[in-house]
């Protein structure tokens, strides 16, 4: 038997120990635990976020072309940005994924409440089970899957969706072809992809509400606009704000579905920001001015995500 | 007695010297200039077209043969030059590039590709029967050659041409497929169009199939072309003007969408009897004739393109092939040895065969070629009469491409009109080219 449990055995050591001072950890000792918890966090976000982020900004203030290695990469202060706020292609676009966005983001919210209150009853657990499940089925798709299998939905002469109108007796309908409705086509095939995602989260949000005061509420009431209204919605709303963040940001990095099914046209009819970037950045390979845009499209987001925590993020 | 002695001699000398070159010749083998490279590994870019379908399935004999190792990436063509170009601006491990006609000015300018007269000087590497004047002379200046130098040797090569079909246009009433571009649009146009069957289909979809096979193809024919002599715009001319009216008005006779149409949906549309003529690649040929991929395999005929009032002036387009200028020594040559075998005169006959279309000439000299291939006539034709320049091949073309899928699909839908895009277009290329110092004269006029 060592000397230290001897000691401890005996309740000798125990007074011993008592008697020594107490060693709280010091701020050398915090300092390095703390530093080994956050290190791998640290270093992956440098590495994937901050270094590429710095990069671009970099980028975004010298004439960096791709393709004229020879020119170099000369420092051009603001000149990149002129350039893209004189770029009426690039206003274009943001205009464009502005109304993408407002297209979208209503249908997809209501659809996704509707959908959430319906799993929300109670019953018919198995069938709810299976719906939930189901529900991941288009979040798991790959955006560029989505965007070929949107191409073959509304294809012309050998999609679905004309097969079933035409069945119909309402005709063929010009979808890809045409800069209306192949803005519509891209906008039915997001919504079909995200719906879902806004279930989940509103799904989630409804089981905040507290039983008590939902079952207080329905003695109250016989109306179900009610109830929703001004008993869930208030407890939504930290959701709808998760929601309106994250699909902005999305919507305004859009690039896989849109580029596989539509690849930007008919004309500019489906060129949203990203895939203007991308344009501008891979195929003309003008760093410098892309990356000028998606810096401004960065800062963009930015605020947008502040406005939404502002006027429609509430505590619960 | 002395003058006899030496004369003997000096022949004795030449007969010798004859004898080893013929030999020397004689011997050249690919195997034996592979000797040294035995076990390396280069790799190539594909892309997922018939002629690199054919090239895959000789490959395998060049790999037996050299004991090479060749390995490629397939790609979609509209990611294949963003692929390539991060390569050599990241040092990548490409050995084998694949250089569209419109990327020889960049690519060779930035000298991202090695000058084949490093390998066709070199006596170890280089086939004695290469014979460069066998290639098509527009193939080689054209996808080929930056500059006066040789960079590439034409590997798959397209010319635009009419494919149509035989039974739809017999049942209309003709027995030939139009002449010019007035007859189709006059004449065959009115009567090929009916019952949710059109006339013709020009893949327009935006991209390189707007610029290049949609938009292009009606400014040549009609006497016109994006450029003058001074790389200023030339949209905005009488006959620039004229051919790109004549395929806004041309749109009556075409399917509705015309404009989502890409390459794949044009050929489909003539496979499936939908549209009675398209004007593609020679290298859709084995797509069309494919009973799998095609209902109008017996009704398939194949023509030169409609002439205009400025004469035939098909459509150009191919690939060449090139050895990277970053690569290692031994896998440049390895890669030479590959590009010198895939398009040498011997191997062009099992190319054509197995659906490639290969730039020599000698190959379409065969009787047996020429009959089972019905498109080696009109293409021959084609390349005898094609501008070289169809699409400008400097570095800024990627750039003025993209301008022109954009504004060349607003015109179509009617977004713009014929004379607004033109403007735009126009203004917009000047001022790309000004920037890159065409009209300050720090660069030369190459196109």
């Amino acid at each position: 038997m060592s000397n230290g449990l001897l000691a401890r055995a005996t309740g000798r050591g125990r007074q011993a120990a008592e008697d020594r001072p107490v060693v709280y950890p010091t701020m050398w000792t915090n300092w390095r635990v703390a530093l080994a918890f956050l290190a791998p966090a640290f270093l992956a976000l440098a590495l994937i976020g901050i270094f590429p982020t710095v990069f671009a900004l970099v980028n975004s203030f010298r004439r960096y072309n791709l393709v004229r290695p020879l020119e170099g990469t000369p420092f051009v202060w603001i000149q990149n940005y002129v350039t893209v706020l004189n770029d009426s292609s690039f206003w274009g676009a943001l205009g464009r994924t502005f109304l993408f966005l407002v297209t979208v983001l209503p249908v997809q919210l209501a659809l996704g409440l509707v959908i959430a209150l319906l799993l929300h009853r109670p019953g018919l657990s198995l069938f709810r089970t299976l719906t939930r499940l189901s529900l991941v089925i288009p979040l798991a798709t790959a955006p560029a899957v989505v965007g070929l299998i949107g191409r073959l939905l509304f294809n012309r002469d050998f999609g679905v969706v004309n097969a079933f109108l035409t069945s119909t007796g309402i005709g063929a309908v010009e979808w890809l072809g045409d800069t209306t409705n192949a803005f519509i086509s891209v906008a039915l095939m997001d919504i079909w992809q995200w719906t879902p995602f806004c279930a989940l989260v509103l799904l989630a949000g409804l089981t905040m509400v507290p039983n008590e005061v939902e079952e207080a509420a329905r003695l109250e009431t016989r109306s179900r606009w009610q109830i929703v209204r001004y008993v869930q919605l208030p407890f939504l709303l930290p959701s709808i704000t998760v929601i309106l963040i994250l699909r902005t940001a999305d919507i305004l990095k859009m690039f896989d579905t849109v580029f596989t099914m539509t690849r930007g046209g008919p004309g500019a009819a489906t060129e949203l920001i990203s895939v203007y970037i991308q344009r501008v950045g891979f195929r003309v390979f003008d760093q410098g001015v892309a990356s000028a845009q998606a810096i401004l499209l960065l800062i963009l987001t930015i605020v947008l995500a502040r406005l939404y925590i502002r006027f429609v993020y509430r505590e619960v | 007695m002395r003058g006899k002695f030496l004369g003997a001699l000096a022949a004795a000398g030449l007969a010798a010297g004859l004898t080893m070159l013929s030999t020397a010749a004689m011997a050249w083998t690919v195997k034996e200039a592979a000797e040294p490279y035995k076990g390396t590994s280069i790799k190539a870019i594909f892309l997922d077209r018939p002629g690199y379908a054919a090239a895959a399935k000789l490959i395998p004999q060049f790999e037996k043969e050299t004991g090479i190792k060749v390995t490629w990436e397939t790609l979609p063509y509209e990611n294949s030059r963003e692929r390539q170009v991060l390569n050599f601006t990241g040092g990548g491990e490409i050995d084998v590039v694949l250089v569209d006609v419109v990327w020889i000015g960049e690519f060779a300018g930035n000298g991202w590709l090695t000058p084949m007269e490093t390998f066709i000087g070199d006596k170890k590497l280089a086939d004695p029967n290469l014979d460069l004047k066998d290639f098509f002379p527009i193939l080689l200046d054209s996808f080929g050659t930056w500059d006066k130098k040789v960079y590439g040797l034409p590997f798959d090569n397209y010319s635009g041409l009419l494919y149509y079909n035989k039974c739809m246009l017999k049942d209309a009433g003709f027995d030939r497929p139009p002449e010019t571009w007035d007859d189709l649009m006059k004449t065959y146009g009115p009567k090929l169009t009916a019952g949710g069957k059109y006339a013709f289909a020009l893949q327009s979809r935006r991209g390189e199939t707007q610029s290049a096979d949609s938009f292009m193809r009606f400014l040549w024919p009609f006497g016109g072309s994006l450029l003058d002599a001074k790389f200023k715009s030339n949209l905005m001319s009488k006959e620039s003007q004229t051919g790109l009216q004549f395929r806004q008005d041309l749109m009556k006779y075409m399917p509705q969408g015309i404009v989502d149409y890409d390459h794949a949906e044009a050929v489909n549309a003539l496979a499936q009897g939908n549209v009675a003529m398209i004007t593609e690649w020679s290298a859709f040929y084995s797509t069309l004739t494919d009973p799998a991929k095609s209902k109008i395999t017996d009704c398939l005929g194949v023509a030169a393109e409609p002439k205009g009032p400025a004469g035939l002036k098909p459509a150009l387009g191919g690939f060449s092939l090139a050895v990277s200028s970053q690569s290692s020594k031994s896998k440049q040559a390895a890669a030479w040895l590959l590009i010198q075998w895939l398009t040498s005169k011997e191997e062009a006959k099992p190319y054509v065969e197995a659906g490639g279309v290969s730039g020599r000439m000698s190959v379409y000299q065969d009787a047996d070629i020429r009959k089972r291939f019905p498109f080696v006539e009109p293409m021959e034709v084609s390349w005898q009469n094609g501008v070289p320049d169809f699409r400008p091949r400097f570095a800024e073309w990627p750039a003025i491409s993209e301008i022109i899928a954009e504004w060349g699909t607003k015109m179509m839908l009617g977004n713009v009109s014929v004379k607004e895009g033109a403007q735009t277009i126009g203004a917009r290329v000047e001022e790309i080219l000004g920037q890159a110092g065409y009209y300050s004269g720090s660069k030369p006029l190459l196109k």
